[in-house]
């Protein structure tokens, strides 16, 4: 060991440069291993990393697809729908002024519109006082007389018929209460003034059959007066009552 | 001697604790240098135990091989020529070389004073 015996610079320079030498050695040594290491590390991970983020790529986009194709389904349903409800919207409003006529007819046979014609009125009035006979009931109108004359009126194509004013409908009741006549409650006495709304000389003609509704009121000594001239106005049926 | 141990020490701790990321094609230039630098250790080694040792040609041998490997690697990758191989290959060669003469020594040295201690006893 001559060594020791410089002096004590020359051996702490040189002891500098040896640290110095071996801490590059050192680091070099150990870098390039943590460097290999971790790239060998970073090898696996990276192409297991990649193969596995294929693998979730390709995942996600047959998921996409299986969706889209899905959607794609639900579209061509809802298309579908689409089309078919246009069709029908076509169809309906071809439909529509038929159904809007029809709605209007309706409420005309229901009485549910104030109506304005040309027509027939038939007057019912009772006989005169006729002191040979003992029951007056020979010579007042009762309700049947109504009945007959409002059937033949309807059956004859009347579109609307009415007593005194008062709308007759479907549900119309007449009933005959002594001397008067009460048409859905409201009591009117006699004369008696139908009216009709329809074609004026069928309805008169068929009135006038022979043996028929005017032949037979006539036999019960009901005075009939028919005048088919006029153009009659009715209300609209309002009240149930 | 206690300083240089440090010094290794301190090294390997940086190197393992540097957490700086190369490009794997720089890596090969590393290698280079760290055979360069072993190869030079070596041969201060021997060079000592031949006490033909010097400090300036040990230290300037040490930095020179490292830069010079580096930088033939480096050209060789630019020139189209594994100049790296050479590198490693002369590199390879000495560093052999040196370790035999190194092992060659230590027995000589070690049989010489085995005999001498024979020979004394």
């Amino acid at each position: 060991m001559k060594k020791l015996h410089l002096n004590n610079r020359a051996k702490w320079s040189k002891s500098i440069i040896f640290s110095l030498v071996f801490l590059v050695l050192g680091f070099m040594l150990s870098y390039s291993y943590s460097l290999s290491k971790s790239q060998e590390e970073t090898g696996d991970f990276t192409g297991g990393a990649f193969f596995e983020q294929e693998e979730q790529y390709r995942k996600e986009l047959i998921e996409q697809q299986e969706r889209n194709k899905a959607l794609r389904e639900e579209l061509g349903e809802k298309q579908a729908a689409v089309q078919k409800f246009e069709q029908s919207f076509l169809e309906g409003e071809s439909h529509e002024t038929d159904f809007a006529k029809e709605a209007e007819a309706l409420r005309h046979a229901l009485g549910l519109l104030p109506v304005q014609g040309s027509g027939l009125v038939v007057t019912l009035q009772d006989g005169a006082y006729n002191p040979d006979s003992v029951n007056p009931n020979d010579y007042i109108v009762h309700e049947s007389h109504i009945f007959q004359v409002i059937n033949e009126l309807y059956i004859s194509g009347a579109e609307a018929v009415s007593i005194n004013g008062q709308r007759i409908h479907a549900n119309s009741h007449i009933v005959c209460t002594g001397p008067v006549i009460t048409v859905d409650g409201v009591q009117y006495p006699a004369p008696f003034i139908i009216s009709a709304i329809g074609k004026p000389d069928v309805l008169a003609s068929s009135m006038k059959l022979a043996g028929g509704v005017m032949d037979q009121l006539v036999n019960d000594n009901v005075v009939v007066t028919l005048d088919e001239g006029q153009t009659i106005s009715m209300p609209a049926f309002l009240t149930e009552s | 001697m206690w300083l240089s141990v440090l010094g290794l020490l301190l090294g390997i701790s940086l190197g393992l604790l540097t957490d700086m990321q190369i490009p794997s094609e720089y890596a090969n230039y590393l290698s280079i240098a760290v055979l360069a630098s072993l190869d030079t250790l070596f041969g201060g080694i021997r060079a000592h135990l031949q006490h033909m040792y010097d400090d300036k040609v040990f230290v300037s041998g040490f930095f020179f091989n490292i830069i010079l490997a580096a930088g033939l690697a480096f050209l060789g990758v630019h020139l189209g020529i594994d100049l790296y191989l050479a590198a490693i290959f002369a590199f390879g060669v000495r560093l052999f070389q040196n370790i035999a003469v190194i092992r060659r020594l230590l027995l000589a040295k070690w049989t010489n004073k085995k005999e001498t201690e024979e020979s004394l006893g």
